[in-house]
């Protein structure tokens, strides 16, 4: 058998073309850590109104949370949640997290497209705030440097948020069916 | 052999020989102010406002022995006394202040007498306090000398007087604790009023707010403008007008100063009280007494009044707010001055505070009170 | 020349893998702290991955067993991942894992002063947890009661909605500490109210002239439902004789407000506390 070398050097060429194009896509960690775009309804939320002001800190907040957490599991650094934005329930599991990732050398990475908001319940003296989040969220799971998981998903959170000094913070993170 | 030492030598006699010959050209000393003497040197005063000028320049370089050298009757004020009315006692403002600048203005005189205004700007730890005195000067030989008005200092008489007011201690959740955990709340306290006007110098917002709750608060209230679109146009704190220490049921007038801005940009006015939990005490009660609007002798409104400290410590520094309000009940100023002398235990000291001509034709009402600070205290 | 189409698809496709990868199945729902098995197929061996909120582990396992996953693994209520690396591929799937039955709960209860009688005073807000401090989504029961001194209690029970269940109640008409308690699954946490007087209420002042001068002081000081206004409550004197206006904030000491002043001569009184005006009286000369 003869090869013919202009058909083969095509399919070479083809086969590179297509490698180039779809394994650095899916190498490519999902390390978008800027703040995610974050909406907010209020609409079914009680029994306190939601200050106007407070509207705007919530959706600033939360995504300063969703960086923090996206930028700490990236990157392995418990330093990065000692910013204020994550407390309580929220913080301590996230820091098991990261022990744990540490511990045999994985890494999660998420990047998020929008996060909707839904209030759910705002206590009468405003020291709690209770929300639905539908977020879609693309999720990599990394071991070393090889991706073993990748997804892109849409995932609901419920999330418990309190009053800090200068912020809200999330003190509870959970997703839900 | 080096010519140096020779030329050096010559040129040390030339100059000297120079120096005395030729006399000098400076009538005066430079430096001090014109009809001063260097300092060591007693200086003649040859008129009235010089010799006011003189004393109160020693004042001001705190040179107290030299600056009583100038008093005509010493022999009814002593040096101590002396210096105390003029550097204050009992940790009072007073004696954390210095005498800035003054300005003297001849009322009356004779030959052998005369009047002398003179006007005291002294800086303090809280801003500037200007002063009034008149002064009798009178003509010794060839100079003139200041009748020194003999200080009252008062005599607190000795006595017992038991504190039985009421003092409050707080006691915070700690950082460990659960979310959740009991806690004491911050007070309630409310703005009962407010109203955004303008003034000469901008605009101010004023109003009163009230500790509702049954525990001190340490208020402070905030304002923020906003134009048509809903955008902050300046912030401005309450700042020192305001009563910070309220006690339950406590009532404090605020004003809140922006300068330079315009009444007719500001579309709304969004107001921030806040108030902190802090330890405090019921005692001292200091009673205002005798209150009343005046005209001052430069031909300007005042309040004037006493200060009445009823219990048994000193009150170091004292700061009145006044609330003037018009015939509607409207808050349309409030004015604030500090005392610069100590609050003596039952010993009356006067205060006055001045009111802008505009609001003074306005007054209908007013309200008084006193905020104090005791070094040493919380 | 048959073989090159052959060739071709295997070029094209070889770089993404023909071979089939191992499978996972995994229960969608499991309870914190249940051991429960994933179940495997295939040859060979995997690496095994669970990635969850708050925990991540990895094992070496044999493809075709059972990956039995231990309560302590799932502890923590959320969505995990269970994913499988083997030389036929990556294959993962995903589950949640929900709350078990409440064991206590966080309870914020405001505020810590309530004036009395006050209605929908109070605030009660609960969130049962579980025994590893996840939010029990499922509806339950919650009971709030409010016990104060002298008054039967008041009970109700909320059944949670997300997670919360939250009441207002009344404060009581009389003064002093209240207990409010939430308790869910025989768990209880209480919180201290303290129900304080309510504004002053007819405001009464008298005045008499002594040695020192003119005494004046206020009957004892209650709120409308009768309980004494505490102590260190500012009530405001203001007496305006002929040298002009004297004012004095005093606080109540055991019940009472009074002040002395130099003698005014003839004088109007009256007496105001917070935004409360009392009575006015006036005393004559030397009366």
């Amino acid at each position: 058998m003869k090869l013919r070398l202009a058909p083969l050097c095509a399919l070479i060429l083809i086969s590179a073309a297509i490698g180039t194009i779809t394994i650095p896509a899916t190498l490519r960690a999902a390390t978008d850590t800027s703040a995610p775009k974050v909406k907010l309804d209020t609409s079914l939320m009680g029994p306190r109104a939601i200050e106007d002001i407070t509207h705007k800190n919530i959706i600033r907040d939360y995504g300063l949370a969703w960086q923090t957490m996206a930028r700490a599991l990236a990157e392995n650094q418990r330093d990065l949640l000692e910013n204020g934005y994550l407390v309580g329930f929220a913080k301590e599991r996230l820091t098991q997290a990261l022990e744990d990732q540490v511990k045999i050398g994985v890494r999660v990475s998420y990047s998020h497209g929008v996060h909707n908001l839904q209030g759910i319940f705002y206590s009468p003296d405003g020291s709690a705030m209770e929300l639905r989040d539908t977020a879609q969220v693309h999720i990599q799971v990394l071991d070393g440097n090889r991706v073993v998981h990748n997804e892109q998903a849409t995932l609901r959170f419920i999330v418990l948020m309190t009053p800090g000094a200068d912020r809200w913070q999330v003190r509870y993170l959970q997703a839900v069916p | 052999m080096s010519r140096l030492p020779l030329v050096v030598l010559i040129a040390t006699v030339a100059l000297l020989a120079m120096g005395l010959v030729r006399p000098t050209q400076l009538g005066t000393t430079v430096g001090l102010a014109s009809g001063s003497a260097l300092p060591g040197m007693l200086h003649a005063s040859t008129t009235p406002e010089d010799a006011v000028r003189s004393l109160f320049d020693d004042v001001r370089r705190r040179d107290f022995n030299r600056a009583y050298s100038q008093v005509a009757n010493s022999s009814d004020v002593a040096l101590a006394a002396f210096t105390r009315d003029l550097t204050g006692t009992h940790g009072s403002l007073k004696t954390y202040s210095g005498l800035e600048s003054f300005e003297t203005q001849l009322m009356h005189a004779t030959d052998d007498d005369a009047l002398v205004r003179v006007r005291l700007h002294w800086a303090t730890a809280v801003g500037a306090i200007y002063e009034m005195r008149d002064l009798k000067v009178v003509r010794e030989g060839q100079t003139w000398k200041v009748v020194w008005p003999a200080p009252s200092e008062p005599k607190v008489p000795p006595q017992v007087v038991p504190v039985t007011y009421l003092r409050w201690d707080v006691i915070n959740r700690g950082p460990e604790d659960d979310w959740g955990t009991q806690n004491v709340d911050a007070p309630r306290v409310r703005i009962i009023s407010m109203s955004a006007a303008d003034n000469r110098n901008g605009v101010v917002v004023l109003g009163e707010i009230v500790n509702e709750d049954t525990v001190p608060a340490f208020v402070d209230v905030n304002a923020t403008l906003l134009d048509a679109q809903g955008n902050p146009l300046a912030q401005e704190s309450s700042f020192d007008k305001i009563s910070h220490t309220l006690l339950p049921a406590g009532v404090s007038p605020y004003r809140i100063d922006f300068p330079g801005m315009k009444l007719d940009r500001v579309k709304s006015v969004r107001m921030d009280a806040k108030a902190l939990l802090v330890p405090a005490s019921a005692d001292p009660v200091i009673a205002i007494l005798n209150q009343r609007l005046d005209t001052a002798p430069q031909g300007k409104q005042v309040l004037r009044g006493e200060l009445v400290n009823q219990s048994g410590q000193v009150v170091n520094i004292s700061q009145v707010l006044a609330t003037y309000y018009d015939n509607n009940g409207k808050v349309i100023w409030v004015s604030s001055g500090y005392v610069d002398q100590a609050l003596l235990p039952q010993m009356p000291q006067p205060f006055q505070l001045e009111i802008p001509e505009d609001i003074a034709a306005r007054v209908q009402t007013y309200r008084v009170v006193v905020n104090h600070y005791n070094s040493g205290q919380s | 020349m048959r073989k090159l189409p052959f060739t071709f698809l295997l070029l094209i496709f070889g770089g993404v893998g023909v071979a089939n990868p191992a499978e996972l199945r995994v229960p969608p729902m499991v309870t914190a702290g249940n051991t429960f098995s994933i179940a495997t197929s295939g040859r060979g061996e995997a690496d095994f991955y669970l990635v969850g909120p708050g925990h991540v582990a990895r094992q070496k396992i044999r493809l075709g067993e059972e990956i039995r996953i231990a309560g302590t693994d799932v502890r923590i209520s959320g969505r995990y991942l269970a994913i499988l690396r083997s030389a036929e591929g990556n294959t993962s799937a995903a589950f949640f894992v929900s709350a078990e039955t409440p064991a206590s709960l966080s309870f914020l209860a405001h505020p810590s002063r309530v004036p009395v009688g006050e209605s929908q005073g109070i605030g009660a807000v609960a969130f049962p947890l579980d025994k590893f401090r996840n939010l029990v989504l499922q509806p339950v029961d919650v009971r709030f009661e409010l016990q104060a001194k002298d008054a039967p209690p008041v009970s109700l029970v909320v059944q949670t909605k997300s997670g919360v269940a939250w009441t207002p109640m009344d404060s009581s008409r009389k003064a002093g500490v209240a207990l409010l308690t939430a308790a869910v699954n025989g768990f209880r946490s209480t919180r201290v109210i303290q129900q304080v007087a309510a504004t002053p209420c007819g405001l009464r002042v008298k005045a008499q002239r002594t040695a020192r001068g003119l005494l004046v002081e206020t009957d004892p000081v209650r709120d409308c439902l009768g309980n004494p206004v505490p102590d260190g409550t500012i009530v405001s004197f203001t007496i305006i004789g002929r040298k002009g206006k004297s004012t004095v904030d005093a606080p109540i000491k055991r019940g009472v407000a009074s002040t002395q002043i130099p003698d005014p001569g003839a004088a109007s009184i009256s007496v105001a506390s917070s935004v409360v005006i009392g009575n006015e009286i006036r005393v004559g000369e030397g009366q």
